[in-house]
Formats: structure tokens, C-alpha cells, sequence
């Protein structure tokens, strides 16, 4: 027999699968319009959309604990759902910070879009892996996507000390400093992500 | 998870008294407990920390009331029960024979899951009781104590405009609380409570976790109970038994939010139990 309390864990588990669908295409979108131009209009509906949900977890996580008083790993899980949720929201935000970098800055075509281009790709892979995390309550993936975070915090420290040298095209070095930096962020909350998964699985924060 | 960890500290501030202080606490070892041939518990080693509130939980059958009364001899007084295995209190082996059994029960006091005031007695009477068996007689020196049991337990107002009406015309959750008042008036050391609440509806329940609270300021206390958020609010320790055995014993907040073992895990999230 279901415990009653089953039923709003099952809900939370499918909420968050749907807001990491969700943050995943909202980064990638985001990141193909700077690469090859065009529009990215979808991202802000998806970002509001991530919004909504993030505010969903955030009542049915408090509902349960006034209604079940959850204990042990369903504790752990609903703690946990509310920070991997604002996570998500927050890669969607970003995503939408960076379209609306574009959109600021216009063509960006004749820019050298590598050091961009590298860096998400490797943010979008730490996305991946911390949404498996969860989704697999899989703790072995923290350590990877810990090492990629450094990969892309030298990434970003690289592009703004040659923005501090650089005396022209400052529209493509503010543009990739900028896109850079949300990159940067979208890394740390992958990382809290994976560490509550490592939360939820052995009830220990990492350090 | 942050909060958590704040709020960790906000209820386990008492913990520096319990840790300096060596009064008053309880070191069981290797206890085993029978009913005739049938064994109900089995080596059960457990330290209750002096000035705690420690809550035995488990599912029904698991030997925790069984346990709670080894602690005063009480189990004893069942025919063709016994133990093996030592209480200590206070460093002395309640079963070494150095200590009467009345005494050990006069020092480690009890609250049963029904209030049982003597229904013939009014309400000052019942909580002076034991002092009367133990042969205090000075009228005023009574009447001292029963207002100050009273007033202890939050009673006093309730019951101070006639206190020669019955024990047995309170309600159920004023009825407990002045067993509690009749239990600290022999000024024990140690206050046992099996399923206090079980027979009280939710606001007497409240208040008598409230006064759980508060006593440990005083006394050590030890609290079987069946309602596991009722041991999450109140205990400082939580012992999970099972089948007869300790399963787990630890601070309350580890067994409720990270228990090491997987049978606790399971009983606690109501998975089974």
C-alpha cells in the first residue's frame, strides 16, 4: 500500500523532471542563437514557465512538510527538490539573460564565437550530468561535474583579463564576457544540484 | 539545509550541561528481559543522558514499555518475569541488591499511558500520596508540596480554587499532568513516561510535551511513545527497538533526518511498523 505522502513525492520527482527538460533546451537554444544568429524567443516563455514551476515545488515542498511532516530521506528529498528546482530556474534565467544579451548587442556574426562555444559546451554537458544525477540519484557524478566547473571559471577568468588588455571590438569581447559570466553561473548551480542529489542519497552536505 | 542546521542548534543548546554533568543518568548493559520462558528483550546496552529527554520508539510488541519498566523494577512485579543485565544509576546497579526496589522506584519515577489518579482522593491528596507513605505527616509541609508539584506541572491554576474535589472530575490531560505532579513529588531523580499522551487529545498533548521540556531542566527524562513526531518534538535522544533488540540509538535529529540504519529508515518514513 502507497503511503499518502507518495503521491506529492511522486509529483515533485515530475516536476523537476519537467523543469530539467525545460532549463537543458532553454541553455541550448540560448547558446545556438549566439553561435549561429537568429532568434530565441522561446526562451523567455520557457524561463517564465521555469518560474511557475520553481513556485509549484516551492508549495507543494511546504505543503508536505505541514501535512506529512516528512523524516529521514523524504525529508532530505523535499529539502533537496527546493534547491535542485531553484537550480533549474535558475539556468533558465540565465539562458534568458544571455538572449537578451543578443538582442542588446545585435549582430554578433563577425565575432570569434570559440571561447563561447567551448565553454557551453562543456556548462551544457555539467546540465546534463546533474540532471542524470537526479534523475538516476546518481552520487558519482558529482565529482565530474565539479572538475568541469573549474574548466569553466578558467575559461571565464581567461576571456576577462583579455578584455582588461583588449583596446578594440569591445562589443564582441563585452558580449562573450557577459555570455561567459552566465555560463559561469549555470556551472555553480549545476554543482548544487549534484550535491543535493549527494544530499537526498547519503543525507551529508559535501563540503 | 542551511535552516536545518541552524535549527539544529537552536534545540540542542542544553547539550554542554548534559555533557559536564554526571548526575542522574542511566547506563544499561547487556539487559535481557523475560516473561517465563518467552524472551521479550535481548543485551540491551543504552546510555541515557542526565538531564535529556530520550524517547524509545518502535513498533507495537517491540519490548520499548518492557524496557521503560526494567529501568524501576517495575518489571519484576509481573509473576515469573525477570532480567539479567544491569541498570546502572548513578554508577550503582539497581539489580546489584544494595538498593530496595521502593526506593529505586521512589528515585526513578513513573507516568502511566491512562492518568490513574486514585479516584478517591482529592487532588492535593493524590499529589501528596507518596509523600504520606513515606511518612510524612506536618500538614503544612503537605500543602507546601502539593502547590509546589502543582505549580510545576501548570496545574495550580487550574485546580487551586478546590483542590479537595476529586482527582478522578479533572479532564484527561489534567488528570495526567497531576499524576506527573504526584510522580515529582518524591522528588525523583528520573522521570519514566509510558505513552504519556496516548489517552489525550491534541491540546493536552501539547501541553504535556510543553512540561517534557521543561522538566529536563530537573530531571532525566525517558519517554516510550508510539507517535513518532511527538518523540521528533521532544527528545533530545531517540532509540529505535525492534523485535525486542536496540536497533539504533543516536541524537534525536540524526534518527529523524539521516538514520544510519535501514530499519530505521524504513520504520521512521512509516514504510513499515
Amino acid at each position: 500500500m502507497a503511503r499518502l505522502m507518495d503521491m506529492g513525492l511522486e509529483k515533485l520527482n515530475t516536476l523537476l523532471l519537467e523543469m530539467s527538460t525545460i532549463s537543458e533546451n532553454a541553455v541550448a537554444t540560448s547558446i545556438q542563437a549566439y553561435s549561429r544568429g537568429g532568434k530565441a524567443d522561446e526562451v523567455r516563455e520557457w524561463s517564465a514557465r521555469l518560474q511557475t514551476l520553481h513556485r509549484q515545488v516551492s508549495d507543494l515542498s511546504m505543503e508536505l512538510i505541514a501535512r506529512f511532516q516528512p523524516v529521514a530521506s523524504d525529508l532530505r528529498f523535499v529539502m533537496a527538490c527546493f534547491e535542485i528546482s531553484y537550480g533549474f530556474y535558475r539556468f533558465g534565467r540565465y539562458a534568458l539573460d544571455i538572449v537578451e544579451v543578443l538582442e542588446e548587442f545585435g549582430d554578433l556574426s563577425k565575432c570569434d564565437h570559440k571561447a563561447v562555444v567551448q565553454t557551453a559546451r562543456d556548462t551544457q554537458e555539467m546540465i546534463r550530468m546533474s540532471v542524470d544525477a537526479f534523475a538516476r540519484r546518481d552520487v558519482t557524478l558529482g565529482k565530474q561535474i565539479r572538475e568541469r566547473e573549474d574548466v569553466v571559471d578558467d575559461s571565464y577568468r581567461k576571456v576577462v583579463r583579455s578584455v582588461i588588455n583588449q583596446k578594440k571590438d569591445v562589443k564582441c569581447a563585452l558580449s562573450a564576457t557577459l555570455i561567459l559570466r552566465y555560463l559561469e553561473r549555470i556551472a555553480d548551480h549545476a554543482v548544487y544540484i549534484a550535491e543535493s542529489v549527494e544530499y537526498i542519497v547519503t543525507g551529508v552536505e559535501p563540503k | 539545509m542551511q535552516e536545518l542546521g541552524a535549527a539544529h542548534e537552536l534545540y540542542s543548546r542544553d547539550e554542554a550541561r548534559a555533557e559536564v554533568s554526571s548526575g542522574a543518568g542511566i547506563e544499561i548493559k547487556q539487559l535481557s528481559a523475560f516473561y517465563g520462558q518467552k524472551q521479550a528483550l535481548y543485551d540491551v546496552n543504552l546510555s541515557v543522558r542526565p538531564y535529556q529527554v530520550t524517547a524509545i520508539i518502535g513498533p507495537s510488541g517491540c519490548g520499548k514499555s518492557t524496557l521503560i519498566r526494567c529501568i524501576n523494577r517495575m518489571h519484576e512485579l509481573v509473576p515469573d518475569a525477570y532480567v539479567t543485565g544491569q541498570v546502572m544509576l548513578e554508577g550503582v546497579d539497581i539489580y546489584g541488591g544494595s538498593l530496595d526496589p521502593t526506593e529505586v522506584r521512589r528515585r526513578i519515577g513513573m507516568v502511566f499511558q491512562k492518568p490513574n489518579p486514585f479516584p478517591n482522593m482529592s487532588v492535593s491528596d493524590n499529589v501528596v500520596a507518596g509523600l504520606k507513605l513515606n511518612g510524612v505527616r506536618n500538614k503544612s509541609k503537605l500543602a507546601e508540596a502539593a502547590r509546589r508539584c502543582l505549580e510545576r506541572v501548570y496545574l495550580w491554576d487550574e485546580v487551586k480554587d478546590d483542590l479537595k474535589r476529586s482527582g478522578a472530575s479533572l479532564s484527561g490531560g489534567q488528570q495526567q499532568r497531576l499524576c506527573i505532579a504526584r510522580a515529582l513529588a518524591v522528588e525523583p531523580e528520573v522521570l519514566l513516561m509510558d505513552e504519556p499522551c496516548s489517552a489525550l487529545d491534541p491540546i493536552a498533548t501539547a501541553k504535556i510535551e510543553e512540561l517534557v521540556a521543561e522538566l529536563k531542566s530537573q530531571y532525566t527524562v525517558v519517554i516510550v511513545t508510539h507517535n513518532m513526531q511527538q518523540a521528533s518534538r521532544v527528545a533530545d535522544y531517540t532509540a529505535f527497538m525492534y523485535l525486542g533488540k536496540l536497533v539504533e540509538f543516536d541524537k534525536t535529529t540524526t534518527i529523524f533526518e539521516n538514520p544510519k540504519e535501514q530499519l530505521t529508515e524504513r520504520y521512521v518514513t512509516g514504510k513499515f511498523g
